[in-house]
Parts: structure tokens; C-alpha cells; sequence
């Protein structure tokens, strides 16, 4: 890992500890947040066909990189 | 009365909830840290009064889930299949010799063959083990076909000809033409022949085109896992998974953790994981004379040896080749084999944090970071390597003749990659709609540097219905050793020594790659989601993308030409089953009686046939519906029977192909079926089903003659043929005739619909050359090809402890020809079990089963081509008996043993799981077929 890479992961744990200060939505104002449209992905089996098709025809892998997918050689 | 005290009960409750939610907001605004905690302790027994108020106000409909730690999904099962497909290329051209002269008269648009298809079956369950421990198991199936680009050439090369584009042959067979070259690598066409017979240049011309090639159906599996332990403010993981091909196996680890703080405002996460693949590609045998290895091995002189002679040796890298030659004189000779090897081990680190922003937004960060180290290359793309020798005076009068050959790829053994992605979600509540924003930058040390951006739009419209409208922009430069081609260009004097010139600067790099996903270029996707939740824990998804591959979409423009654009779509379509929320909606009123419910059940109407016997079963009551997966795996291997006997490969060369010799035999064939069932109870007495079924074969072949060719491209050591996909779909009506407590009788009515391809064909070979097309062996298509009618006739019977049944079911044809010429054998099936309950949830079955199905009436069409060395129509020439409509059907005896077993506790209580074996007892085969092994039955189903 380069520098600046290392550099980065440090400011995001820098930047969540500095989340961690400021409380500003109570539980029970997290109505809206836990709806299923909030959902960090709405849509998870499709997001898993979709990242690996874009995993097959993109140089940029998207996602984790032990997720198998296997070669994708077509 | 019980609902008059069920809502009083309720309101009461509510009060409750809203009395302390006020309190636990003023706790709060004092910045009691303790009560906080408390707050996000949702799953713990509450440690004070205060803390238990708090916790009832978080038990307000819509407050529980943790809105930033992608809390872990309920307990369920959920199905998806996808398609992928490309569409026909526009950028394929061809030239076109002038019949006459054998020379280049001009280039012509291909009609480029059938473009890649994918079809992707995906099966997930998640389930709680015990407490915190919670287990996801995950299946995944894609079988795909089709044409995909192998090598970027000037078209003057010749690597595509309109009439041959198949395997490799396009090279094989009007490749190497020669064309010219100018000082300034410009190509030039052929044009005429002077006086004394030499070739002139023609017409400057510097298009490019992707040549292509066809491979076989192929298939991937792939099993992963994941176990989670949560705490209360935390979770950690580990999976693992292997996928495999015939050529690339991949096995993997991964292990994570989650924490949220800050009252779960915050969460981090991070996750490591490492990979190691294998791939052992087979190169396509028809190509390989025309594929330089260099790159992989090196020619020498051996000195050593004083009769001899150029030899190979190794080039050190990340892949290994093993090659053969037809040796000539010199000891260099033609390559009529080649298999790389490789191994590839991936590590990859992620770190991921959301935070939540106001009650209607949140932001996420993501950091990826991913190292690999071994090959990387794909083993089955080559790279056109233009070559052209000449004196100045030569080149200084005018283009020099060129020639062309195609080396395979080589990549280099390291890469490292870093991803940076940034998300934004917002809740708007007047629309009650959230917009997701996200944006991704990649970068690694292969020059390459991506974006990706794209936004969705989640729009619910009430009664459980909700669009999602969605667009993507991706755009990324090429990598450093991208090349659409290379160049080995000499220029000397007179005399033959190297000069001081352009062309001598050419240096082959070190790495080098045309794969055009490692050029420059940009990529517009959107697409459309559609979601249904019904009540009862069930909902279903529609998905649909376009995608467009261009070189002019890239950032700022000036990727690569528009010979390699292309598009694709994306359908997906799923099914997902939410355990926890289906069992309230059938026993709402009394939880405890999920026992008792399916206790019933098994005395009177469960299904407690053989996991092996299908339409047997009605559903008890109007409105109940069934949710069914049937997995069926059957065998064929050993001898060719002819009849009942055994026949050695010699008679089956001779005789089971008709008037012609057989090429192949099969050793060894497998076909699975996966199976989904919904199933619907109309009233008491009529259940509708539909039944979408997905297949997947393979055959490995034994060679008869020697010159079979030992490979289909991408194949592994094996000589085998695969296909997969989507199956013919049933839809079946079942009646009650008689249902009384012990005995009942069932008439089934069903329509199979032909949606499985039946028009599959071999990839086309130096010994399978038919451009029209040579089908694959009729038993490997996906399905019949005809609409069916599937009558059958069961009647079940208990009593005590013992259960029995009998069913007779038939397949008729109802169409002469399906739209490849042929139709199936009708089908008949008689069996007849008996079982016992050991206990109320464990049973076992025994069943003898006698199956009739007729031969194949019609034949796939004669081709439409004239083959050159014959003057006849092609004639398939790879051929087995399974070519042969007359060698399919048979007489079969078989002996069923079954186990079924029902869910006790948990969230998939009262599912049933039913495994059944069928030992083959006698075969009576059509023809010559492959010896029966056996075949198993694996089902599960789920009632609400």
C-alpha cells in the first residue's frame, strides 16, 4: 500500500471519531433513516448481478475483492 | 370480543410507548450517556426501568433497525435469475477476396455471430442458528455462450471473412493475407499484381476490428457462506466460498467486523479477505498452429546436441505453458497444443464508515484496497503482431509488404488497486422517496483510473409497490500495456544490417494486452427496478438495465475507436421469502400453534410423498400458498448400452452413428435441475401452480478416431460439451377428486410452455466447420421445444404411522416439430411408494418407479452450406450416438429411497426438507445410450 493510501485510512478513522462527537439524531428520530428505501442497498441480489457483470467488462473492480465471481473470461 | 381486547390492548401499549419515548428524549437531552447506550441496546433484557422505557419507545414501528450498519437481513430465502446479453456487434468487419484474382477486393460489415449470453441462477438463505449466530448460505449458477472478441486487428489483416466467423478459424482460414505498410505505420489494402506477378499496395486504409470468437456453452459454480455473530453494538464475520469452471478455480476467505458508536449514529467497518485461483486453459486446439507462444517460451538453439536443432524453453512469468509440436527437420515445428497454467493470490483490505447526517440523511465512506500478485492475464486473448521487413530504398519508394501473426497476451505479475467510494442518501418526505448518490474512484499500478458514478431513485407508490429509476457513468483510461496491436518492424541496408530508423525503435514491450477492458473508453448504464411486497413475508423484483460501451464516452473523450463499442442489457428477475414475517401472517392470532398447525397437516393433507414425485399434492385450504425448490442431479455413466447390454467403443464407432462413422462416445453425462414452485390454493379444491425450471448438463466424450481434436476452446483437460440455462415452464392445475381424512385422489392437469433454447449449437471447429451451424446433441438443449400436456393421476393414503400413494403422470407432445425440426418422445410414468413416520417430523419412503419415454421423432435440419471439399451440403462430422434421434428414450425400472424430514423450531419451522435417491434396476434403452448411474432428489418447500 502506497502513502497516500495509507494516509486516507487513517482520515477515515480520524473522520469517524470525529462523527463520534456530535450526537444530532436521537433513536426515535431515525424514522425516516430505517425505511426500506433508506436501506444502504435497496436492492441486494441485484446489486450482486450487477457488480458482477460490471466486474467482467470494467478494469475497476467494484466491491470487495473475496466475493469469488470466478474468471469472467467471456 | 377477542378483537375488542387485542385493540385495547394495543392502545394501551401505544400510550405506553409514546409516554416513554418522551422520557428516553429527555434523558437524552441531557446527555445521560448511559441511557444512550441503553437506547441502542434493542436485543439485550433492559438492565433498568429507564432504559426498559427506552427501549419500548425504540419498539415504535419503523424505529428498530439501525439505519447505518446495514442491519443484517431477517431469516429467509431468496431466489434470482439473470440474464445478460450482448448485443450483435456492430464493429466486425470482414474482407472480402475477389474470387478471381484471390485478391482483397473490399471489406464488408459482419453480421457478427451470437453475441455472449449469460444466465445467472442465484439462491440465498439466511438463517439463525442460535441466538447471535446467524449462517447465509449462497449458490450462485452462470452458464454462458456466445462470441466475445479475441484479438484487435487492422482489417486489412483479413482476421474476419464474411462467410467464416467461428472459433478461431476466421484466423485460420483468411488470416495471414499479406497487406502493406508505409513509413508511418499506415496500413494499405492489397491491390493488384503487376506484370510480373507482385503484389501492389491498394488503397490506405487503417481501420480496426476486434476478431472474434465463438466458444462453447460453459458453466460456473459457484457455494459461499457467511457466519455472523452480533453483539449490540457490534458484529463480526467470516465466509468463504469456492467457484468453479473447467478452466479458473477460485477459493476464498473473508473475515470482518462492524462496530457502531455514537449512539449508532456511526458505525465503521472493515473486512479483509484473500483469494487463490487456478486457471488451466486449454487452448483452443484449432487455433493453436496460428498462435505464437512467444511471450511464455522462448525458441533456442541447441548447441548441445550436435544432429539438432531449435528447441523451447520456459520464459520465467506468472503463467506456464505446456506445449506440443509436430516437430519438422529443424526441431522447430507446428504447435498442435498448448495448456497454460497459472496461479493468482489476491489480498484485499476494505474500511468502510457511515455516518448518519440529519434524521433524513446519511453519508457512507469506502476504501478498497486490493493486491495481486500471479496470473493475470486471460488466457484466451491474443494480441496481432504486424511484422514487416525492408530495405529504406524499398520503404522510401513506397508501403512495404506486412504480415500479421497473434501472440497471447501477457500481463505483468503484480497489481495493486485502490478504490475510494463516497455515498450520499437522502430521505425526502414529502415524495417519501430516497435518492442515493454514488461515486467511486479507482486507481492502480496499471495506469489505470476510473470513475464510476450513479444515482438512484427509490420511489414507493403505496399498496406495497416501488420503482426504483436508476443511471450509472463510468469511464476509466487504459492501462499502460494496453495495445490494440504491437509491432515488429525491420529496416535495413542494402547489405542487411539494422540502420538507424523509426521502425527499429519498435521495441515488443514487456507486458502487453488488447483485452478491451483494459483500453480507454466510457459507459452509460440506466435501468428501472420494480418491487412488490405482498403481506405475507413475500416479495418479488423486476430489474432491467441497458449498458453502452464506447471509446467517445470516456472523460474528456479519445478512448479507443469505435470498432470495439458495444451494449448489453440486464434482466433480473427475484423472489424473496422473509421467514420472520411469514409465520405471524398465518397463525397471527395464535403463534403457538405453528406446531399444531403442521401436527395437522402431517395426519391429513401434508405432502409426505417422495421428494421425487411432483404433482401430487393440493393444497388444504383456499388462500394457502406453497413455495417449493426441487433440485434434481441424475447420472450417466460407464458402458454404451445397446438395449440392456453393454457394446465396446469399437461397435459404437462402427454402427450407433447410421451410415456414417462415430467420432465421439460419451463417457460420462450429468443433468441438474433446479425447480421453483409457487403454489396457490384457488378454493378447497382447485391449486394452481407455476413452475419455472433451469437446467445444466455436461458430457464428456471419449475419442473414437484421432482426429477428434482433444478440446472445445475453453475447455479444461476434458473433452467435454456443457450448456445451461432457463428450462421449459410449467403451469399445472390440481384437482381434489376425493380427499377424505385417510385417503385422497388428485388429478393434475398441466401445460408446458417451450422457453428453454432449443436451438443450441457446438462451436464451431476445424472438424465441426458447418458455417450454418451445427446443433449440439439433442439431448443437451434446455428443453423440449414443444408446448406439453402433462396429465397425472395420484392417489395418497395414511394410516397410523404408515403413508402410501400411487401415480401415474405422462409428457404428450402436443406439437409435430419443435422450431429445430425434431420433437421429444412422448413420456410415461407409473410409481408406486410406501412410507413411515418415525417420529412427527422424520419419515422414511421406498418407491419402484417404471418410466417409458418414445424416441426422437424429426432431425435437426440438413445444413444450407455446401462444403468446398465434398460439393455436398456439410455433413456434422463430430458426431455420437447421441446425435441419433433413434438413441434416445428407453424402458427403465427404478427403486426410490427417500427421507423426509420437517423443520422443528426456529424461523423455518414447519419447512419441509426431503432428499430422495433412485437406484436404476434395469435399463431398456432406444439405441445406444450411456449407462444409467442413479439420480437424486433434494426439496424444500414452505407452507403460509
Amino acid at each position: 500500500m502506497d502513502k497516500a493510501t495509507c494516509a486516507s485510512a487513517a482520515l477515515l478513522i480520524a473522520l469517524s471519531s470525529g462523527f463520534a462527537g456530535c450526537t444530532t439524531v436521537a433513536p426515535w428520530e431515525r424514522g425516516n433513516l430505517a425505511k426500506p428505501h433508506m436501506a444502504v442497498d435497496p436492492n441486494p441480489m441485484q446489486s450482486l448481478l450487477r457488480a458482477h457483470t460490471y466486474n467482467t467488462r470494467e478494469a475497476a473492480a467494484s466491491g470487495g475483492a473475496a466475493q469469488g465471481g470466478g474468471c469472467g473470461c467471456y | 370480543m377477542a378483537a375488542t381486547r387485542i385493540s385495547n390492548h394495543s392502545s394501551r401499549k401505544f400510550a405506553r410507548k409514546i409516554l416513554s419515548g418522551l422520557i428516553a428524549q429527555l434523558l437524552s437531552c441531557a446527555k445521560d450517556s448511559l441511557a444512550a447506550r441503553a437506547a441502542a441496546q434493542r436485543v439485550l433484557p433492559p438492565r433498568s426501568a429507564l432504559s426498559a422505557l427506552t427501549l419500548a419507545a425504540l419498539a415504535l414501528p419503523g424505529l428498530s433497525p439501525s439505519p447505518v450498519c446495514a442491519a443484517a437481513e431477517g431469516d429467509g430465502i431468496d431466489f434470482q435469475y439473470g440474464r445478460y446479453r450482448e448485443d450483435r456487434r456492430q464493429g466486425v468487419l470482414g474482407v472480402v477476396f475477389d474470387s478471381e484474382t484471390g485478391l482483397f477486393s473490399g471489406k464488408s460489415k459482419l453480421t457478427s455471430p451470437r453475441p455472449i449470453e449469460v444466465d445467472t441462477l442465484n439462491g440465498r438463505a439466511r438463517m439463525t442458528l442460535s441466538g447471535r449466530w446467524k449462517l447465509g448460505v449462497n449458490l450462485t449458477q452462470d452458464t454462458w455462450s456466445g462470441a466475445s472478441p479475441i484479438s484487435t486487428a487492422p482489417v486489412v489483416a483479413g482476421t474476419n471473412s464474411p462467410n467464416v466467423v467461428s472459433g478461431a478459424s476466421p484466423l485460420v482460414r483468411d488470416g495471414l493475407k499479406e497487406f502493406f505498410i508505409d513509413e508511418k505505420l499506415n496500413f494499405y489494402r492489397q491491390g493488384s499484381r503487376d506484370d510480373i506477378g507482385t503484389l501492389l499496395p491498394g488503397v490506405r486504409d487503417n481501420q480496426l476490428t476486434h476478431t472474434m470468437s465463438t466458444a462453447s456453452p460453459e458453466a460456473r459454480k459457484q457455494l459461499d457462506f457467511k457466519l455472523t455473530h452480533e453483539w449490540d453494538d457490534s458484529a463480526a464475520y467470516v465466509g468463504a466460498g469456492v467457484s468453479r469452471e473447467n478452466d479458473f478455480r477460485s477459493r476464498f476467505l473473508n473475515l470482518g467486523g462492524r462496530w457502531d458508536f455514537n449512539q449508532k449514529q456511526t458505525a465503521v467497518n472493515a473486512g479483509l479477505s484473500y483469494t487463490r485461483n487456478r486457471t488451466s486453459a486449454t487452448l483452443d486446439p484449432d487455433a493453436v498452429s496460428f498462435i505464437d507462444t512467444f511471450g511464455y517460451e522462448e525458441l533456442f538453439f541447441d548447441e548441445t546436441d550436435e544432429f539438432c536443432c531449435f528447441r523451447h524453453r520456459k520464459r520465467s512469468g506468472p503463467g506456464q505453458i505446456e506445449t506440443t509440436y509436430e516437430q519438422n527437420e529443424f526441431g522447430d515445428g507446428t504447435l498442435t497444443a498448448a495448456k497454460i497454467q497459472g496461479k493468482r493470490e489476491d489480498v484485499g483490505l476494505q474500511l468502510g464508515l457511515s455516518q448518519v447526517l440529519s434524521k433524513n440523511s446519511l453519508v457512507k465512506f469506502r476504501l478498497d484496497y486490493a493486491r495481486n500478485k500471479g496470473y493475470m492475464a486471460n488466457p484466451y486473448k491474443l494480441v496481432t503482431r504486424v511484422g514487416a521487413a525492408a530495405t529504406l530504398d524499398q520503404l522510401q519508394a513506397g508501403p512495404a509488404i506486412a504480415s500479421m501473426d497473434s501472440i497471447l497476451e501477457r500481463r505483468p505479475e503484480k497489481r495493486e488497486q485502490v478504490s475510494w467510494s463516497l455515498g450520499y442518501q437522502h430521505y425526502f418526505p414529502r415524495a417519501d422517496a430516497a435518492l442515493h448518490l454514488d461515486y467511486q474512484y479507482t486507481h492502480d499500478d496499471w495506469g489505470i483510473r476510473a470513475h464510476a458514478l450513479q444515482a438512484q431513485w427509490v420511489q414507493p407508490l403505496g399498496r406495497g409497490w416501488t420503482v426504483t429509476p436508476h443511471a450509472r457513468y463510468y469511464s476509466q483510461s487504459s492501462a499502460d500495456f494496453y495495445h490494440p496491436y504491437l509491432f515488429q518492424l525491420v529496416v535495413t541496408d542494402e547489405n542487411g544490417e539494422l540502420i538507424d530508423h523509426p521502425w527499429n525503435q519498435l521495441r515488443l514491450p514487456e507486458h502487453y494486452s488488447s483485452d478491451q477492458r483494459l483500453s480507454a473508453f466510457g459507459a452509460l448504464g440506466a435501468g428501472i427496478t420494480i418491487n412488490k411486497r405482498f403481506a405475507k413475508g413475500i416479495s418479488l423484483e423486476i430489474g432491467y438495465e441497458r449498458y453502452k460501451h464506447a471509446g467517445d464516452l470516456k472523460l474528456s473523450g479519445g478512448g479507443e475507436q469505435s470498432f470495439a463499442d458495444f451494449s448489453y442489457y440486464t434482466l433480473n428477475a427475484a423472489l424473496r421469502v422473509d421467514m420472520e414475517q411469514i409465520k405471524p401472517s398465518s397463525g397471527s392470532e395464535a403463534s403457538n400453534d405453528v406446531f399444531e398447525r403442521h401436527g395437522d397437516m402431517h395426519t391429513n393433507h401434508a405432502d409426505l410423498a417422495p421428494a421425487g414425485v411432483m404433482f401430487n399434492h393440493a393444497l388444504a385450504k383456499s388462500g394457502d400458498f406453497m413455495l417449493g425448490y426441487r433440485y434434481m442431479s441424475s447420472e450417466q455413466a460407464g458402458n454404451v448400452l445397446q438395449g440392456s447390454d453393454a457394446v465396446s467403443l469399437d461397435t459404437v464407432r462402427l454402427i450407433a452413428c447410421g451410415n456414417q462413422e462415430c467420432q465421439v462416445a460419451p463417457n460420462k453425462m450429468t443433468m441438474n435441475m433446479h425447480m421453483l414452485e409457487f403454489m396457490y390454493a384457488w378454493n378447497n379444491k382447485l391449486t394452481l401452480m407455476v413452475m419455472p425450471q433451469w437446467m445444466d448438463m455436461q458430457m464428456n466424450l471419449t475419442p473414437l478416431t484421432e482426429d477428434t481434436g482433444s478440446g472445445h476452446g475453453h475447455g479444461g483437460d476434458v473433452h467435454n460439451h456443457q450448456t445451461g440455462g432457463l428450462g421449459d415452464t410449467g403451469v399445472h392445475a390440481l384437482f381434489k377428486l376425493l380427499d377424505r381424512p385417510e385417503h385422497q385422489v388428485n388429478v393434475g392437469l398441466g401445460l408446458s410452455a417451450p422457453t428453454g433454447d432449443v436451438g443450441i449449437e457446438l462451436r464451431k471447429t476445424a472438424t465441426n466447420p458447418d458455417p450454418s451451424g451445427q446443433r449440439i446433441h439433442y439431448g443437451m438443449q434446455l428443453g423440449s421445444g414443444t408446448w406439453d400436456f402433462i396429465p397425472t393421476l395420484t392417489y395418497v393414503g395414511s394410516a397410523e404411522r404408515f403413508f402410501w400413494g400411487a401415480q401415474l403422470t405422462g409428457t404428450k407432445r402436443l406439437e409435430s416439430r419443435n422450431k429445430s425440426g425434431y420433437r421429444l418422445g412422448d413420456h410415461y410414468q407409473s410409481s408406486i411408494w410406501g412410507g413411515y413416520k418415525f417420529t412427527r417430523r422424520l419419515a422414511a419412503t421406498m418407491r419402484g418407479i417404471y418410466t417409458r419415454q418414445g424416441a426422437i421423432q424429426g432431425r435437426y435440419p440438413a445444413s444450407t452450406e455446401i462444403d468446398p471439399n465434398t460439393g455436398e451440403p456439410y455433413v456434422p462430422q463430430h458426431v455420437g450416438p447421441f446425435d441419433q434421434p433413434a438413441s434416445y428414450g428407453g424402458k427403465f425400472w427404478d427403486l426410490g429411497l427417500g427421507v423426509s424430514f420437517t423443520v422443528p423450531s426456529g424461523s423455518f419451522a414447519g419447512n419441509a426438507l426431503k432428499f430422495e435417491w433412485l437406484q436404476p434396476l434395469q435399463d431398456d434403452f432406444n439405441g445406444y445410450q450411456l449407462e444409467r448411474k442413479g439420480a437424486w432428489t433434494l426439496s424444500w418447500s414452505t407452507m403460509f
